[in-house]
This record gives structure tokens, C-alpha cells and sequence, in this order.
């Protein structure tokens, strides 16, 4: 990584530089990028240190860091996701690797009534600026308890902010933002992402929270979908491009706050929306969209809104079911269709 | 017939069960002599001894487990949780243990549990004693969620969620509790899944449940007062939903208000909506329209919460609004 | 470490504002002034005697029964009552019931009402301290009926690994709203816990505000000089019901409370000063009349306070 610190720089032409890396990297590179600007940032969680994260996020940062600022929690969610609560209203600011998303529900109290309500009452004065770092999602051989994606229950609770990046770019970007960020931010980093690779700006690139994306721009339908689904979308999107099908690709990055503004201005423009997501449909992200489309978008719509996600089930083992729970390019294609009559 | 409160209706549902099924047994923190912080378990205890209603200590993850634990091998608890904010504390157990049993072991286990937990807001609690969670629960493949709005329903629906299979996440009003009315006695029940048409109207669909019927059908008798004719549909159950009693009463009306106490964004509103625009698309004559609370925490102070609240007045507006 | 007389006289009128306040607060609440209170009355000891050395950089978390830590840490007594009126003018602004009212310039973060939840959040403020590289620390409190939650161990393994700088301070009243401690708690004991985290643990009279101090200096000493956390226990009673809220308590019976009454740590304090030659019992009595004026004027003051605006509910859920 290089670091370009020449005062005339604003002078040259604005040739962005990037070099390729995987999500997973991204996320290191934010991480560590963070921990050098700023000491109070500090990296808490299970297995953190030289073990380098269940996720492989954290591999060399205690080397850098040190255990002053890398600090390896004993297998407690509820006691250190407390504690990272406490510690950020005295200033530090913890980034938390949860590793799977499945156990945040173990803590599920000190992040809806600690993290996310320690703002209220402290009414402006002392804040809880911590990130939890949830892997989320399928994975070959997860089964029930290893494979959720509960960003929907995060995003009903004020006080939370939710983000799920899809791309490399997006979660080295988001990352930083919601390290910087005053409130909680659950950060959900879909597993299917992690090997994604893709152009990262070599500059100190922060994605501001609470802005979507669109990804591909198109005329006949807008395609809103949220982490791994993204890239399982503009894949469709190519493909029904051969037959002269213009599929507009969408991405919320962040779920709470939503920029509603950017999907509905898409979607009055398209007047036909699918939206996808990977965990199950009943009362899922995606209701959310719909409602908020379906009151301010009423007008534009040329057909009823489509949503495509998980089955009603828990996340099944074999990978061989995994077509019938997870939402795959060919229930995406067909759900474009559909809309298209 | 029996008049009596919905607090009044629960307990002669935990009654009849215990008496009628030697299984049923309820487990929870200060409901023996003390009779719960709603009364609902009073008198329990001297009629079926400590062994059947077992005060517990404050820990939740033990008492949910062990719930969880003595429905696999055959007993059929009912679970108090105080208030539906503590369910954060033990929701791994509802979550990941109660709600996947079944699925775990192929169908060769099954979880009769029924977790009780009062929701709402209306009495100055304040944040950590207000919530309305709903929407989590439905959000899980495996538990069911019954939210009853009158004491007849309150029984009868306890007595269906008793008899289920499934784990029943069953949603008390905390606001309700003291509401009278006419109960049916002995044992009935109100099937899981079957909306109630509180009441007809050709004009415009509300659909509510729990603690916001009552709001609902004030607001319906408002806009009936000026020529407005509100149908009411009181949900009961959102998991199962009866998708089929809203789609048909949109498909008369032509245009659907939810209106819920929790908060808007990622509220179960979102997902009524979803559906209707999904199922019945070409009968909406104006968008659908989400009347609930705005996202925050439930402020403490009387007035205060009554911005939470504010739903019971804006429902009105959104009714006149979606009509003009 | 030692008392001088003047401090004596000073945690006496802590002590005796605490209760001139609990009595007033307990009354109005009876009285339908607000929804609901959660009394202290009896415990006074505990809150006077635990905050009396602490710096204001030094933090404290509260539950449901901390009115007297934040009357002691100074928190004006009319903002107080405005808190229980749910009035504007208080740190509340009256969004939350005083348990969850913060001042952090006076070293009080916001308590949480979820039984325990609070260990593992104070914890975090001492380890806050650690990072940081301060002196300061933290007092946890929380009530025997937290001891069986998951946050109680969880938190006080999190502090005891990293010798964390703080105290974990239980006040045992004996019953969790209505049920005993003995048909709650397994093993017999709260404070024998404290072995399996391999901390030092004091089993503390309660209502002695002297041993209070002392115990608490002992374990304030230990937490700065980085030798970690300490599990004190303070043996008290409540005075009145679990909340105002109409509750009933079976287990709790009269003759208990008569013997725990004859026990006051306010009358114990009094009757220290005077035999010592302290004090006089007229000179005690005019503090009282000067707290009860005090007093009075914090409970007009509130009742002259507005109520905040409407648009308030709806601010600093983000920052």
C-alpha cells in the first residue's frame, strides 16, 4: 500500500490509484488503516490476536498493535460486547469482531438495550462509538447455527446504525465510516463476500454511511438487492442484457439509515422493482423496502414489487439444499421476468 | 358469558389447561404467591402447588433453556418473561434452541412451548420496559407469534398456543391487562392464524393487532362520523398470517392502513405492506400507508411518550389522507 | 484512611439527606405524583459511605435503587425530583426514570434497569481506564437478584482476567422484588463466588456507613494500584416494597423488618457522634431541619419545572 503525502498532489491530475484486493483484505486494510490514525481505536473480540480472527480479518494487527490495543476476549459475548459499551463512553473506540452473526443473539441485550439506548440517555453528552463486526450469511457446512443473517432485527431497533457492504471498495470505505462514526454500527460482512476481489483506491477512501449505490445503470427495472446478492444480481444483469433486458442494479450499503431518496428516484424510473435479499423473506429487510417504495414511489409503478429471499427455514447443511434456501441467480432472472410481464 | 379483564381471561386459561392437562406447568420470576406483575398467575400456585408454578431466580437464559428442555421430553411449559425487553437476554434460547428443535431433529422433537411476555407502552415504563419487539419474533422460521387484543381472544388464543406444537411467542399488552369484557367460559379456542374483522367497512382496510385495535376501531368510528367507512382487521396471530383475510378486505376497499405501536422502520407493518403490494396490486386504488411510531427509543415521561404514541392521532389524518 | 469528626458529620448529613429524600419520593410517589418509584429507604449507607472518597473522575453505574449515588455525587437534589416528575430540568429531561440519568463530568454514567446488565458495561469503563492509561475507577453496583444472571459472571470473569481497576459492589437487600435470596441463589452465598474468579471478597455490614467507607477505600486502593477488581458485599435491608408500583411481598415479614429498622445506619451514625462528643443532639437536629428544607425546595422546584417540549423524545437517539 502506498501513501501518497506530496502537498501538490491536489495540483496533478486526478488519476485515482488502486490496487486489487479481496474483501477479506479490505477489511484489514480499514482496520489497520484506523488503528494508525487514530489511538483510540482498539480491536476487541475472540481469537483476535496472533491467531488473526475466526474470520482472518485480524491476521498481523496485534503484531503491529500490540495487546494494549488488540485485546483477545475470552468466549463472553455478552460480557465484552458490554464492556466494549462501557469503554466507549469513556472514549475508546472498539471495534468488535463478533465472528459469526449467529452469536451476537447471545449479547442481543447489551446491543438493543446497552449500545443502542447508552445515546438517549446520555442525551447527546457521551456517545457509544463501536463497531460489531458480524459474519453473516451461508457458508458450505454452517448449518442452523452458523449461517443467519439477522440484519433485520438490527435495523428495527433506533439507535443502531446497520451496514452491509458487497464489495471490496464498499467495505474498506465503510468501514473506516463507521469506525469514525459516533453511534453503534452493526457491520455485516456476508460470507460469501470475503473472496470477492475487486479495485480498492490506494487513497483514505470513506464511504459515508446512509448512501446507496447504484451499481449498473439500467431503464427497465430496478434490482434492489444487499450484500453477496448484489453480485448475484449483476451477474443477471448481464446476462438478460444479451436479450436487450436494461437491469438497473441497486445497493443500499447501509440498511439503517437507508437512503431512501436514491431507491425510490431509481425505481420512478424504472416503475418495476425486485429486491433481494439472502435471509429468509417473512419480515425481512426487503418488507421494509416495499413499504417505503409502495408509499412513495405508488405512482411510478407499472407492476406489483417483487421480493426474493431465503426460504421460511433454518439454514439447512448440505450444500446441496443450498439452491432452495438461498436465493440463487435463477430465482433473481425469474423474478425480473416476472415484474416484466 | 363471563364479564372479566384480558389479566382475568389468561388466568382461567392457565386454569382449564392445568386442570384439564397434568403436562402444562408455568415457570417464570415472581409469578407464584405473588401472582406475576399482572396478575395473570394469581392463585395458581395454591391450586397447583410449587412443583407446577415454579418461581424462578432472575435468569432468564436458565428458565428459557430449561423450558426449552422440559418441552422436548414432553412437558408443556408456559414461560413468563416479565417484560418482551428482556427477551434480549435469553434470545439465543429462543432463537437459535427453541425455534430450530423441530428442524433439528427432523420433526422427531418438538418444542410445546408457550413464552409469555408483555409488550407495549401507555404506562410511563420508559425505555427498557416498553418496547414492542413483534417484529423480531416473526422474523424467525419456527416460532409462531400470537398477539391477542380482547380478553375472549386473550383465552382463547392462550389455549390454542397451549395446545400447539410449536414454540409460541405469545404477546400481552401490558395496557390491556385491566380491559374488560365479555369471555365464553370453559375451554375454547381461537385457531392460530384466523384474523377477526372487528369491524366492516367498504372504505378503507386497517389492519392492526394487539394494543392498536382499540385505536383502530376508535379511528374507524371517528371517520364514520364524517361519512368514512373503516374496515378494522385484528390480526391475532402474524405468525401464521392470515394473508388471505387482508388480501380479501383490500380487494373491497382498495386501500390498506397498518397501524402498529412499534416502530416504523423494519416494523411487521413492512411486511403486510409487502405482501399486499405482491398479492394485490391492481385492487390499490392509493399506496398503502404504514401508521406507526417513529424510530426511537420510548421516552419516560408521560408526555413524552406520547410522542411515541402519536399513532392513535395520526391514524385518523392517514385515514381522511388515503380516502381524498 | 481514617475518619476525622468532621467527615462523620459530613456522611451523617449525606446519609440523612438520602433519607429525607426517599421518604419524600416514596410519599409523593404513593401519592400519584409519578408512575412509579423504586425505594432505597434503609440502604443509605451504602451509596453515602461508598462515594464519600471517590474522586469525580472515578465512575459509577447504578440500578434500580441508586438515588442516593446520585444525590451523594452531587447531582442537585430539584433535579432529582424533576427526574422522577419527568420534567425538563434534569439531565433526563424526563426521557427515562432516574436510574438511567447520566452526568459524566460528576463521574455517573447512565444505569441500566436490565437486572446485571450493568457488570459487564462498568467493566468496560475500567477498561477504558486501562487503555487509557488513567487512574480512575470504576464502582459497579447492582442488587443480589443480579447474581444469577449470565452479565454478573460474564463480567466479572471479563474484569477479574485483565485485573481490571474496578469494584463489584453488591447490595444485598435479601429479596429480588419478591423472592428470597435463598431460594435463588445456589451455594448459599453471594460473596463465596468471588473465590471462583479468584478475587478477594469482604462481606460488609451495610448499614454501618464507617465500614461502608472502609471497605470500599480497601478495594479503591487495591483497583488504582493495578491489582484488580475486589467483590464486596453489603449485607442491608429495604425499607419498602420493591417499587411503588403496588407490589406485595409474601416472604418479607413484619418482626424482619423491625429488627432490620433497629438497625439504621442513620441513627447508628447519631448515636456514634454524640456519645464521641462530636456532636450534639441539637446540632444534628438543626442539619436535619436544614435537609428538610433542603429537601422541600427540591421537591417545589421540580414541581415548578416544565415539562420538556414534545420534539425532545425524538433527540439524541443519534448522535
Amino acid at each position: 500500500m502506498q501513501h501518497r503525502k506530496w502537498p501538490w498532489k491536489t495540483f496533478i491530475f486526478e488519476v485515482e490509484r488502486m490496487h486489487e484486493i479481496s474483501y477479506q483484505q479490505a477489511i484489514i486494510e480499514a482496520m489497520v488503516e484506523e488503528m494508525r490514525r487514530d489511538e483510540a481505536v482498539v480491536l476487541m473480540g475472540e481469537d483476535v490476536g496472533t491467531f488473526g480472527g475466526l474470520t482472518g480479518t485480524t491476521v498481523g494487527i496485534i503484531e503491529e498493535f500490540g495487546d494494549g490495543r488488540v485485546l483477545e476476549m475470552p468466549i463472553s459475548e455478552c460480557g465484552f460486547v458490554g464492556a466494549s459499551v462501557g469503554a466507549a463512553l469513556k472514549g475508546v473506540r472498539p471495534i468488535v469482531e463478533m465472528g459469526l452473526a449467529d452469536v451476537s443473539l447471545v449479547a442481543m441485550d447489551q446491543l438493543v438495550n446497552s449500545a443502542a439506548k447508552m445515546n438517549y440517555f446520555h442525551d447527546g453528552i457521551a456517545s457509544v462509538s463501536a463497531v460489531y463486526r458480524l459474519w453473516s450469511g451461508f457458508r458450505p457446512s454452517g448449518g442452523a447455527q452458523m449461517s443467519q443473517s439477522n440484519e433485520a432485527m438490527f435495523a428495527h431497533v433506533p439507535g443502531l446504525k446497520v451496514v452491509m457492504p458487497s464489495t471490496p471498495r464498499d467495505v474498506k470505505g465503510l468501514l473506516k465510516a463507521a469506525i469514525r462514526d459516533d453511534n453503534p454500527v452493526i457491520f455485516f460482512e456476508p460470507k460469501g463476500c470475503y473472496a470477492l476481489l475487486g479495485e480498492v483506491p490506494d487513497d483514505d477512501e470513506v464511504i459515508p454511511l446512509g448512501q446507496a449505490e447504484v451499481k449498473r445503470a439500467g431503464t427497465d427495472v430496478s434490482v434492489i438487492a444487499t450484500g453477496i446478492m448484489v453480485n448475484k444480481a449483476l451477474a443477471v444483469a448481464e446476462s438478460l442484457a444479451a436479450e436487450g433486458i436494461d437491469v438497473e442494479v441497486v445497493d443500499p450499503r447501509t440498511l439503517r439509515p437507508l437512503d431512501s431518496g436514491t431507491l425510490v428516484a431509481s425505481v420512478c424510473k424504472t416503475g418495476r422493482a425486485v429486491l433481494v435479499q439472502e435471509a429468509n423473506l417473512f419480515c425481512g429487510y426487503t418488507a421494509e423496502i416495499a413499504a417505503l417504495l409502495a408509499d412513495e414511489a405508488f405512482d411510478a409503478l407499472k407492476a406489483p414489487i417483487k421480493r426474493v429471499g431465503g426460504a421460511e427455514t433454518p439454514v439447512p447443511l448440505s450444500p446441496r439444499m443450498e439452491p432452495l434456501v438461498v436465493p440463487g441467480e435463477a430465482a433473481i432472472e425469474s423474478a425480473i421476468r416476472s415484474v416484466l410481464g | 358469558m363471563a364479564r372479566m379483564s384480558y389479566a382475568e381471561a389468561l388466568n382461567e386459561a392457565h386454569c382449564i389447561a392445568m386442570r384439564d392437562d397434568s403436562r402444562v406447568f408455568t415457570l417464570g420470576e415472581d409469578i407464584g404467591e405473588y401472582g406475576g406483575i399482572y396478575r395473570v398467575t394469581k392463585g395458581l400456585q395454591a391450586e397447583f402447588g410449587e412443583q407446577r408454578v415454579l418461581d424462578t431466580p432472575i435468569s432468564e437464559i436458565a428458565i428459557t433453556g430449561a423450558a426449552v428442555g422440559a418441552a422436548l421430553v414432553g412437558s408443556r411449559p408456559i414461560l413468563e418473561i416479565g417484560f418482551v425487553d428482556f427477551v434480549g437476554t435469553c434470545w439465543d434460547q429462543v432463537f437459535n434452541q427453541a425455534a430450530k428443535f423441530s428442524y433439528m431433529t427432523d420433526g422427531r422433537a418438538s418444542v410445546p412451548l408457550v413464552i409469555r411476555m408483555a409488550c407495549g407502552a401507555g404506562l410511563g415504563y420508559g425505555v427498557h420496559h416498553s418496547q414492542s419487539l413483534e417484529a423480531w419474533f416473526t422474523h424467525v422460521p419456527g416460532l409462531k407469534v400470537v398477539m391477542p387484543a380482547t380478553p375472549a381472544d386473550a383465552k382463547g388464543l392462550m389455549l390454542a398456543a397451549i395446545d400447539d406444537p410449536n414454540p409460541v411467542v405469545f404477546l400481552e399488552h401490558k395496557f390491556l391487562y385491566e380491559v374488560k369484557d365479555e369471555v365464553p367460559d370453559g375451554r375454547y379456542t381461537v385457531p392460530l392464524g384466523k384474523a377477526r374483522v372487528a369491524r366492516e367497512g367498504g372504505d378503507v382496510t386497517i389492519v392492526s393487532w394487539s394494543g392498536a385495535v382499540p385505536w383502530a376501531l376508535k379511528a374507524a368510528e371517528q371517520a364514520a362520523a364524517e361519512g368514512i367507512e373503516c374496515e378494522v382487521l385484528d390480526l391475532r396471530s402474524l405468525v401464521p398470517l392470515d394473508e388471505d383475510a387482508i388480501v380479501a378486505s383490500v380487494e373491497k376497499t382498495g386501500r390498506l392502513i397498518v397501524c402498529h405501536e412499534a416502530c416504523t422502520t423494519g416494523g411487521f407493518g413492512a411486511e403486510v405492506v409487502a405482501r399486499v403490494v405482491a398479492r394485490a396490486f391492481d385492487f390499490l386504488d392509493s399506496e398503502p400507508l404504514r401508521v406507526a411510531a417513529p424510530d426511537i427509543p420510548v421516552p419516560n415521561s408521560l408526555a413524552l411518550e406520547a410522542v411515541y404514541l402519536g399513532t392513535r392521532e395520526r391514524l385518523l389524518e392517514a385515514v381522511r389522507g388515503i380516502v381524498s | 484512611m481514617s475518619l476525622s469528626p468532621r467527615d462523620l458529620k459530613q456522611l451523617f448529613r449525606r446519609l440523612l439527606l438520602i433519607r429525607r429524600f426517599e421518604e419524600e419520593a416514596f410519599r409523593l410517589a404513593v401519592a400519584g405524583k409519578f408512575a412509579n418509584y423504586h425505594g432505597g429507604m434503609g440502604q443509605e449507607a451504602i451509596p453515602a459511605g461508598v462515594c464519600y472518597g471517590l474522586k469525580p473522575t472515578d465512575n459509577t453505574m447504578i440500578t434500580h435503587r441508586g438515588l442516593g449515588v446520585l444525590l451523594t455525587r452531587g447531582v442537585p437534589v430539584g433535579e432529582i425530583f424533576a427526574g422522577l416528575y419527568a420534567k425538563a430540568s434534569c439531565p433526563t429531561r424526563g426521557r427515562h426514570p432516574i436510574f438511567h440519568m447520566a452526568a459524566p463530568d460528576l463521574g455517573i454514567l447512565a444505569g441500566t434497569t436490565m437486572v446485571g446488565s450493568v457488570i459487564p458495561l462498568a467493566t468496560g469503563a475500567a477498561l477504558a481506564a486501562r487503555i487509557q492509561g488513567t487512574s480512575d475507577v470504576t464502582i459497579s453496583f447492582f442488587g443480589d437478584g443480579s447474581v444469577n444472571r449470565g452479565d454478573f459472571h460474564e463480567g466479572i470473569n471479563l474484569g477479574a482476567v485483565r485485573k481490571l481497576p474496578i469494584v463489584y459492589f453488591c447490595e444485598n437487600n435479601f429479596y429480588a422484588k419478591s423472592m428470597p435470596l435463598e431460594a435463588s441463589t445456589a451455594g448459599g452465598s453471594i460473596i463465596s463466588r468471588a473465590q471462583g474468579y479468584g478475587l478477594p471478597g469482604e462481606v460488609v455490614d451495610g448499614n454501618d456507613v464507617v465500614a461502608v467507607y472502609e471497605a470500599t477505600q480497601r478495594a479503591v486502593a487495591r483497583a488504582r494500584a493495578g491489582e484488580g477488581p475486589t467483590l464486596i458485599e453489603c449485607l442491608t435491608y429495604r425499607w419498602t416494597p420493591h417499587s411503588t408500583a403496588g407490589d406485595r411481598e409474601f416472604a418479607r415479614t413484619d418482626e424482619e423488618l423491625e429488627a432490620w429498622k433497629a438497625k439504621c445506619p442513620i441513627l447508628r451514625l447519631r448515636q456514634q457522634l454524640i456519645e464521641a462528643g462530636h456532636a450534639s443532639a441539637e446540632e444534628l437536629d438543626a442539619v436535619d431541619v436544614e435537609i428538610r428544607h433542603e429537601v422541600a425546595a427540591g421537591v417545589e422546584f421540580a414541581e415548578a419545572a416544565p415539562y420538556a417540549a414534545p420534539e425532545v423524545a425524538l433527540e439524541n437517539v443519534y448522535l
